[in-house]
């Protein structure tokens, strides 16, 4: 016996599961990733040995890849079973890996971040406060930025939840439609609409106050189709992965192993 | 061939204002055992951590086995073996294991590797603690895996940065002869150490640093020469007198100090002149009962070098 039937359990935890969980799964996987080898002082053994310094980076990098992979594919598998078990059988379960891939990338976009922060502090406490900080940041800002103002369009561009889209208008209230947050935490359930949906159209909505500041009005601050706005949060997500990534490199070229642990 | 191993020219790293390592012209040739000693702080560790390519020296060459090794080379780190001062490797390995990772770093057969492991960890005594985790070694232990990766890949140059720091007695009196058995092999040993009678014992050659200024490279015995002046005998007489304090200071190669029987003579020259005294003694009606030389060694070269007083 099944509870109450959702053909769409599967999809919908793509689309719950990103934000805060994602970034403390990054952080989780990687704050050691090379801090870790400067603050125990097996970088010294490990960096004589005749493997060059890219060889060594690349490595990290494909393991923290790797085992975000695995974290994902488990916890894939679970929701799958859990789902079909309890909630019935579920529709366009093919996506399921699309929607693993976009998890697994948007998560990677945090690890790239906590990677460099690692490499650059040499601390795996920097590495994960630091990129914590970044993470309230662009959060606290991203919704200020959104909600208040309606400037939405910068949020397009940056890491994290990014804008909430709706398929609803913005001026009828209550809301219509269903909402999803359109930035690089939620690739997965993006490349899943993008094959279900590519051409729906998602309205971005900010607040207008009137003279004085007294009576705010909800608007419409844009408007695009979800074909554009999950191909451009794939771009922007990497874009930022491969900068960071870049960026880590060649701090970790660069670095010297001046103390002795 | 050459058979410069290592050569620096003007090598020279700094700290922010601190000039850690400044124009050291350092040369070890082929099969020499050459200890690098200076108190601590004097730039030993830095100048290994550049010849590994862990530090960027800021200026000067440095040339390991005839290739410019300045950054990043992994193909000369292919061909030596580096022990860093206290160790540390991943606690989670166990002694076997981490030896087949590194192993496989230098692209050792898994044949040679099942061969030379087990071969290793008996050379360095930790025969029967191979499959233990590297966290639940002792200090002493995490030291000798450490010699026992330096030469993993049978290096053609095997640095050691410090090699008995941590040991017991018995373990530094260990380290040596494996130092010692590393050099029958035909392989040439670098190794920094501030124990001067490590150094006496195993040595060929010395450099000596200091500040991060050169003070002295040469054999063991030119350093012992440079340190003649402070050579000295103390020689025991059954009874002293006048009639032999005299004969002593007749003496034209030494100087005399007198406390009870005994009597420190302080020698200007590097001849073996223990016949002459002990003919001076008798002709003076004294007997000695013990005659021994003193200083001259490494010690009093080192500390005269680094401008420390001898005791």
């Amino acid at each position: 016996m099944t509870l109450a039937p959702n053909p769409d359990a599967v999809s919908g935890f793509f689309n719950t599961f990103s934000g805060i969980f994602i970034f403390l799964i990054a952080v989780a996987t990687t704050m050691n990733t090379i801090s870790g080898e400067f603050e125990t002082g097996s970088i010294t053994p490990l960096l004589t040995k005749p493997v060059s310094k890219n060889t060594v980076f690349l490595g990290k990098i494909v393991a923290s890849f790797l085992t975000l992979i695995a974290i994902y594919a488990f916890l894939t598998v679970y929701v799958i079973v859990g789902s079909v078990v309890i909630e019935g059988s579920q529709n366009n379960l093919l996506l399921a890996p699309l929607g693993l891939f976009g998890l697994t990338l948007a998560t990677m976009v945090w690890a790239s971040m906590v990677i460099l922060l690692g490499t650059l502090s040499k601390s795996s406490l920097v590495a994960a406060l630091g990129s914590f900080g970044v993470f309230i940041g662009v959060t606290i800002v991203g919704t200020i930025l959104s909600s208040v103002y309606g400037q939405t369009s910068v949020l397009f561009y940056a890491p994290g939840g990014g804008a909430n889209g709706s398929t609803g208008s913005c001026e009828t209230f209550p809301r219509s439609g269903t909402n999803f947050a359109t930035g690089t935490d939620n690739l997965g359930y993006l490349l899943i609409q993008l094959v279900l949906n590519p051409s729906a159209v998602l309205n971005f909505c900010g607040v207008r106050f009137g003279p004085g500041g007294r009576e705010g009005e909800i608007f419409t601050a844009s408007s695009d189709t979800v074909a554009t706005v999950a191909l451009r949060a794939l771009a922007v997500a990497i874009v930022y992965l491969a900068a960071l990534l870049v960026v880590s490199w060649y701090a970790f070229r660069r670095s010297q192993i001046v103390e002795s642990a | 061939m050459d058979t410069h191993v290592i050569q620096t020219e003007n090598l020279t790293k700094s700290y922010g204002t601190r000039i850690a390592v400044n124009h050291l012209n350092l040369t070890v040739e082929a099969k020499q055992i050459h200890g690098f000693l200076g108190p601590n702080g004097a730039g030993k560790t830095t100048t290994i951590k550049m010849l590994v390519g862990l530090l960027r020296p800021d200026s000067g060459s440095l040339k390991i086995l005839g290739m410019n090794a300045a950054g990043d080379k992994p193909r000369i780190r292919e061909r030596i073996g580096y022990m860093p001062e206290l160790p540390k490797f991943p606690k989670h390995l166990t002694g076997e294991e981490l030896l087949d990772v590194y192993g496989r770093m230098y692209n050792i057969p898994k044949e040679t590797r099942r061969k030379r492991i087990p071969e290793l960890l008996k050379m360095v005594g930790l025969e029967g603690r191979g499959r233990d985790r590297i966290g639940k070694y002792s200090k002493g232990m995490q030291q000798r895996i450490g010699i026992a990766q330096a030469l993993l890949n049978d290096p053609e140059l095997v640095i050691l940065d410090e090699p008995s720091i941590g040991l017991d007695p018995v373990g530094m009196v260990e380290v040596r002869d494996m130092v010692k058995e590393i050099v029958k092999g035909g392989q040439t040993v670098f190794f920094s150490s501030h124990l001067l009678a490590e150094v006496q014992q195993i040595c060929d050659h010395v450099s000596i640093i200091n500040n991060g200024n050169m003070l002295f490279t040469g054999t063991l015995d030119e350093v012992a020469s440079k340190a003649g002046p402070s050579r000295r005998l103390v020689l025991e007489v059954q009874k002293a007198s006048d009639s032999i304090l005299h004969a002593l200071k007749a003496l034209s190669f030494a100087t005399v100090n007198t406390n009870d029987n005994t009597y420190t003579l302080h020698l200007k020259t590097k001849d073996d002149v223990r016949a002459e005294i002990s003919r001076a003694v008798s002709a003076a009606g004294g007997v000695i009962l013990r005659m021994q030389e003193e200083g001259g060694g490494l010690e009093d070269a080192f500390m005269s070098l680094v401008g420390k007083e001898a005791e």
